[in-house]
């Protein structure tokens, strides 16, 4: 190399390198086009060498190395043998032997493994096995610096195999990538991990302190040694989709299990091996540096499954053997923060892995076992609780909750059969968790930062949400215990109630100190997390499934009253005395203990209501207020009214007090009714509370067999008239809408048509009334501004969606017939309001709402009106903001969300082309179809659509979805769109493949595929849509060659390029010829000439299954293009 | 001061105040709010307590209606707030006057002349398409006194 050159890039080194005020920002763009021209070098290998030799500048060095690693990768193929074998030999030789920094050092590592791992395609690993050689040689006679460099090397290596789909950059297709893999796993992981192991156990036989390069070396080897403990093992039958995902996933830190052969049967069960691993972590344990890594071989090991456990026996061995050495550890220490993770980890590992033998251990190891993680958990429980006030580290919270779920897998297990191991650490996990979240002196609950923390935004999370998962498994010891846990619920409940009551009466008569409020913040947030802790023990999540009694409670109800300790009497007794707030009295010891519970959170609910009345509202509790809310929604859905077929057994107090027919439940229904009630009068300025309150009521009156008795209460009345007779926008946003849905949802259960309708003619013809009222007013025209009728139309408008909201296959029929001459006035209506955005978009929202909840059960006729009508609304929509220019502030942000209703809206009158529920289905053909209600629809808000809203993303994903979900269904339609919007389409198809995410792009991709597909299957040659759609070809073969497509889509891509070679293969190769010409390089173009004709050999342009092997064959096309044709 | 007493006046044409109260917690995003004694449109509403077990209070910010500068207000959601009457009519643009007054014609055939052309983009537009000969359509918006053309739309064969 000459002299000039280098100094040429030495200097470049030095101003890139310099402080930014001595140099200028050009001459900083110069020297690094000076690096971005010589990393283009062809063949630089003996440039680099030379460069290494005598260069002063590591920079330059550095930089010598990615200029070696970008070649090989590109020139890998035409390189002979013997120089690549000379220059690995070379660049191993000046690593040992050069002191250069860290930097250049791991530069040339990752260019000497990507060498062993391209060399080892073709030789199968033989000169890897040299490799390794050399690197056991540096253990035996180097000094720690070469045994660190060897791990080092080592390391490199590991990486270069272990991700498989995202690495392209080698220049090999995926196969060859994975086959590597396989073949590094199968020759030469198990010998890096022997030794490793072998090496640690020399060093960890001299007594700690450590000096620091042995603590050095030990990091490198542990690391290594947690690597292949976290290595994603894979069944080769995996397709690459799902290897892709599942590295994603190990890339992002969640180690998979350590899933091993029969092969490794001989390292990991040798008998001196978990010992060892256990004493590694017991010797590093006081080093952070150390102990992570060690930790997370012991979490690994603990995951120990596949072949390698195919023998009963192996797996027995091991496993009690894993606990011995585990319990040695948990017992000797007290356990640190930071490693309680590891061990809660640990824990579940072998729950997840082992819990079938678990159980089946000696029973005393199986009982101290038990005895240690009940001991763990209530010290995670109480470590986290003061976690949560000091500091802000969450390590025992994290850990508590992974040994909750560790708890989860082996309650499943033990219930399975029987045994007295469990109770006692249920009730002492429950006790314990209970005593942290109460007040002193029945807890121990610090006081926390959240109660008198200035200012709580109503969008975190709740206690509920936040520590629901908790909340789920504590609830599950509390049913393992019934007996210990409902006492003490009830206790607690009924000893704050009291003192509530008492703290009321006291402020009725004087003023509230400071002290005073402290007091009463404290038994609201007991009673809070009491109510939240006792919901969870009755009633179990759902989740979709019809909520039930659970059956351990049943059982307990049952054997309580069996027993005389329980009668239905004293329990109906108690439920009916809750109001009764004056009362002190004690509550009868003979009540069902369930009963109890609730009948105590209805007192809660009777004293906040009757504060409300006597004006003492404002010392209440929203958030307590929330939790009953929950709780009765919880409770009511479970145990008021149970079908009793549902149950086995069923408990005569529990059935005999809210069963159907029962004044029990006919009271309680009125309670929560009346309670409802109550919130929506007196709490109307806490929209969150209301929310919740609304959520009850509409979640209970949601299941059938609880409305059928709900519709005959008193209470439901009440609510109905006392809601009417609440003036338009008094109420908070969304709440009318919600008791009007739980309104119509209350009436599904009605059998016979003509209670339907006198039903539904109570509830709904108030409301058309009041809409013909105000439209039908003389000066309608002239007083449509004014306030106070724009307010009455918006809380109809409320009304209306709430309605839609509502209805079901049952009901439709009859709410269509009101809904349907309301919704035909809408057009007009909305013309006239165009100028006031709430109403528009409530407008566009009901619209909204009936195609999503009401249209897909609608017979032809009213679907037809319900397009009509939905027709005039786009039209008018369109009509009104066509040309239009605004200066408001945040014009463009309205647009925005107006155009995501009426995308919304055109989104769900599509889905009744592919999912129609109409009862006549059968008997009448559908005249019009929701797609072209959709695209007509689409035409008229084209226009709208600007570039600048459509970088939105809600809106953007929205328009898109739409456009290809159409396309799926009736490419016929697409293509026989006019002209003019054809393109306007395509043209929108093109922005959305060039200008935004992927998520967008592989719509797009879709929808052209499916376009194309269309095209071709119908031999469309003369239609416009054949024309418009040739240039897709062109860009989206760019896109891919440019890699402006990123690699995750290629697949997409490829199937799209498939389709669209079969539609235009002239222009295809019109297409290749050009591409080939273009090259300078005559070696170049040849090649690029070969790919092309690999890329084609054998597939036939049919355009239906052969695109796999298209895929597959453009899949090495990319790999092996990329390389030349993209010299990066 | 001479503004204020037109407000006066103006407003007091139907006896009615510029404003009216509204309970904080019924307000709703994308409806009007008086802030700092200002008109605006509510763009963002959420609501807060103070401590776990404190009462609502609402968060709301607003864009002034005619100047566009940005308000926020925080207030227990018991509290009334004011409400601004805001009204918005469409005008058909028949004139442009020498000294930049605009005649407009509204639906019902009455005829006024006393709003200027707006200052900055609507203004411009306004001139370019009433000089391209355009039909033209002006949104004039109206509250707590003032008054002032805020969006133009030029009518299509489409339209009406």
């Amino acid at each position: 190399m000459e002299k000039q050159a280098l100094a040429a890039l030495e200097s470049a080194a030095n101003i890139i390198l310099a402080p930014p005020n001595l140099v200028s920002n050009e001459q900083r763009h110069n020297a690094e086009g000076v690096f971005l021209g010589f990393r283009k070098s062809k063949c630089p290998y003996a440039v680099c060498r030379q460069i290494l030799e005598t260069s002063n500048s590591d920079y330059v060095k550095f930089e010598a190395a990615e200029v070696l690693k970008c070649a090989l990768i590109r020139e890998w193929t035409f390189l002979q043998e013997s120089d690549i074998l000379s220059l690995r030999q070379y660049l191993l030789h000046y690593i040992i032997s050069r002191d250069i920094p860290a930097f250049v050092q791991d530069k040339l590592l990752q260019v000497l493994a990507i060498m062993v791992k391209r060399g080892s395609v073709e030789d199968f690993g033989q000169d890897r096995g040299n490799i390794l050689n050399d690197v056991e040689a540096l253990f035996i006679n180097g000094d720690s610096a070469k045994q660190i460099l060897g791990c080092k090397l080592i390391t490199n290596l590991m990486q270069e195999y272990a991700i498989t789909v995202k690495s392209t950059d080698v220049g090999l297709s995926w196969e060859v990538h994975y086959k590597a893999k396989m073949n590094f796993e199968a020759v030469d992981l198990k010998r890096i991990f022997q030794f490793c192991v072998q090496v640690i156990s020399e060093i960890i036989k001299s007594d700690t302190p450590f000096g620091d390069n042995v603590n050095n070396l030990l990091k490198h080897l542990l690391t290594i040694i947690e690597s292949i403990l976290s290595w994603g093992f894979m069944a080769s039958s995996l397709p690459k989709k799902l290897i892709g995902l599942y590295e994603m996933v190990q890339r992002a830190d969640h180690a998979p299990s350590l899933r091993l052969g029969m092969q490794w049967k001989s390292i990991m069960f040798a008998p001196q091996f978990l010992p060892l691993m256990f004493q590694i972590y017991w010797k590093v344990r006081d080093n952070d540096q150390l102990s992570h890594h060690a930790m997370t071989c012991l979490v690994q090991l603990a995951s120990l499954n596949g072949g390698i456990m195919a023998e009963h026996t192996d797996k027995m061995l091991y496993i009690g053997a894993f606990m011995e050495n585990f319990l040695k550890l948990i017992t000797s220490v007290t356990i640190k923060s930071k490693e309680s993770l590891g061990i809660s980890q640990i824990t579940k590992n072998i729950h997840l892995h082992f819990v079938h033998d678990v159980i089946a251990l000696p029973k005393a190891l199986q009982e101290s076992y038990i005895d240690d993680l009940t001991r763990l958990t209530c010290c995670f429980i109480e470590g986290a609780a003061t976690e949560e006030v000091d500091c802000d580290e969450k390590c025992y919270m994290d850990s508590f909750e992974i040994m909750l779920e560790s708890w989860a897998l082996l309650i499943q297990e033990y219930r399975q059969v029987t045994n007295d191991f469990l109770g006692q650490a249920a009730t002492c996990i429950f006790n314990t968790y209970l005593k942290c979240h109460l007040s002193s002196p029945d807890g121990s609950r610090k006081q926390g930062t959240d109660l008198e923390v200035e200012e709580i935004e109503d969008d975190e999370d709740n206690d509920r949400t936040k520590f629901k998962d908790q909340l789920q498994t504590i609830g599950l010891f509390g049913r393992i215990v019934p007996d210990q846990a409902l006492p003490i619920l009830y206790k607690l409940l009924e000893d704050r109630t009291n003192k509530l009551r008492s703290h009321l009466h006291t402020m009725q008569s004087q003023a509230m100190s400071i002290n005073d409020s402290v007091t009463l913040d404290n038994i609201f947030e007991d009673i809070h997390w009491t109510v939240l802790i006792a919901g969870h023990t009755l009633c179990m999540d759902s989740d979709g499934e019809t909520p039930t009694i659970p059956s351990d409670l049943m059982r307990y109800s049952m054997d309580m009253n069996a027993k005389g300790l329980t009668n239905l009497d004293e329990s109906l007794k108690v439920m009916a005395s809750v109001q009764q707030l004056g009362n002190d009295a004690e509550c009868s010891p003979l009540c069902d203990h369930a009963v109890r519970i609730f009948a105590d959170v209805l007192k809660l609910c009777a004293i906040e209501s009757s504060a409300a009345e006597v004006k003492l509202g404002h010392f209440m509790s929203p958030e307590v207020s929330c939790t009953l809310m929950w709780f009765l929604k919880r409770w009511s859905l479970s145990y008021l009214l149970p079908t009793e077929s549902f149950y086995q057994e069923i408990s005569p107090v529990l059935i005999g007090a809210l069963g159907k027919d029962t004044e029990g439940a006919n009271f309680v229904m009125n309670f929560v009714l009346a309670k409802i009630q109550s919130n929506i009068c007196y709490y109307n300025s806490e929209p969150i509370l209301l929310r919740d309150t609304v959520e009850l009521f509409s979640d209970v009156v949601g299941i059938k067999s609880k409305s059928l008795y709900i519709v005959k209460t008193e209470g439901l009345w009440n609510l109905i008239n006392l809601q009417s007779k609440l003036q338009a926008g008094m109420l908070p946003v969304n709440i009318r809408r919600g008791l009007y849905k739980g309104f119509v949802l209350a009436g599904t259960a009605l059998k016979k048509d003509d209670e339907a309708v006198q039903y539904y003619d109570q509830i709904l013809k108030p409301v058309q009334q009041r809409f013909k009222g105000v439209l039908c007013q003389e000066n309608f025209n002239r007083i449509y501004q004014q306030d106070n009728i724009q307010k009455e139309i918006q809380d109809l408008l409320e009304c209306f969606i709430g309605i839609s909201k509502g209805a079901t296959m049952g009901t439709v029929v009859i709410l269509f017939k009101f809904l349907g001459p309301i919704l035909s006035e809408l057009p007009v209506l909305l013309n006239m309001y165009h100028n006031y955005q709430v109403i528009v978009q409530m407008i566009l929202d009901l619209f909204g709402q009936c195609a999503k909840n009401v249209l897909c059960y609608l017979s032809v006729a009213d679907s037809n009106q319900l397009y009509e009508t939905t027709y005039n609304v786009v039209q008018v929509y369109a009509k009104c903001n066509q040309n239009r220019f605004s200066t408001e502030a945040l014009n463009e942000e309205g647009n925005f969300q107006d155009l995501c209703l009426v995308m919304d809206l055109l989104t769900y009158i599509l889905s009744k082309d592919c999912l129609d529920l109409n009862p006549l289905i059968n008997q009448e053909e559908p005249t019009v179809a929701a797609s072209d209600v959709a695209l007509y629809g689409l035409r008229f808000i084209m226009p709208l659509m600007t570039l600048d809203l459509l970088k939105y993303p809600a809106l953007c994903h929205q328009y898109y979805g739409l456009l290809t979900l159409i396309n799926d269904i009736y490419p016929e339609k697409v293509c026989a769109l006019p002209e003019d919007m054809l393109r306007k389409l395509l043209t929108s198809v093109e922005i959305g493949l060039t200008q935004f995410t992927a998520d967008v792009a592989q719509p797009c991709l879709d929808f052209v595929a499916g376009l194309a597909t269309h095209i071709f299957k119908h031999s469309m040659k003369q239609s416009a849509a054949y024309q418009a759609l040739m240039p897709f070809l062109k860009l989206i073969m760019d896109l891919t060659l440019s890699q402006q497509i990123c690699t995750d889509m290629v697949a997409t891509a490829s199937l799209c390029i498939y389709t669209l070679i079969c539609c235009y293969s002239e222009q295809y190769q019109m297409l290749v010829q050009n591409m080939i010409q273009m090259q300078t390089d005559p070696a170049v173009a040849e090649r690029l000439a070969t790919e092309f004709n690999r890329l084609m050999a054998n597939v036939p342009l049919t355009c239906d299954r052969h695109k796999l092997k298209f895929r597959d064959q453009f899949d090495k096309f990319i790999c092996n293009v990329h390389g030349f044709l993209l010299v990066k | 001061m001479a503004d204020m007493e037109d407000t006066h006046f103006e407003t007091g044409d139907s006896g009615a105040s510029a404003t009216f109260p509204m309970q904080c917690s019924a307000l709703r995003k994308n409806g009007f709010v008086m802030l700092k004694a200002r008109p605006c449109k509510i763009v963002e509403m959420s609501t807060s307590k103070t401590g776990k077990h404190g009462h609502a209070k609402v968060h709301l910010v607003g864009i002034d209606i005619f100047s566009g500068k940005k308000y926020e207000d925080i207030c227990p959601s018991t509290h009334n707030m004011d409400v601004p009457h805001v009204k918005r009519e469409d005008y058909q643009l028949t004139d442009i006057s020498d000294d930049g007054y605009l005649g407009l014609m509204a639906d019902n055939g009455d005829l006024r002349e006393d709003l200027k052309i707006p200052d900055g983009d609507v203004g411009a537009q306004l001139r370019t398409d009433y000089n391209a000969g355009k039909d033209i359509l002006c949104t004039v918006l109206k509250s707590c006194g003032e008054e002032v053309v805020i969006a133009v739309k030029t009518n299509t064969a489409l339209d009406k």
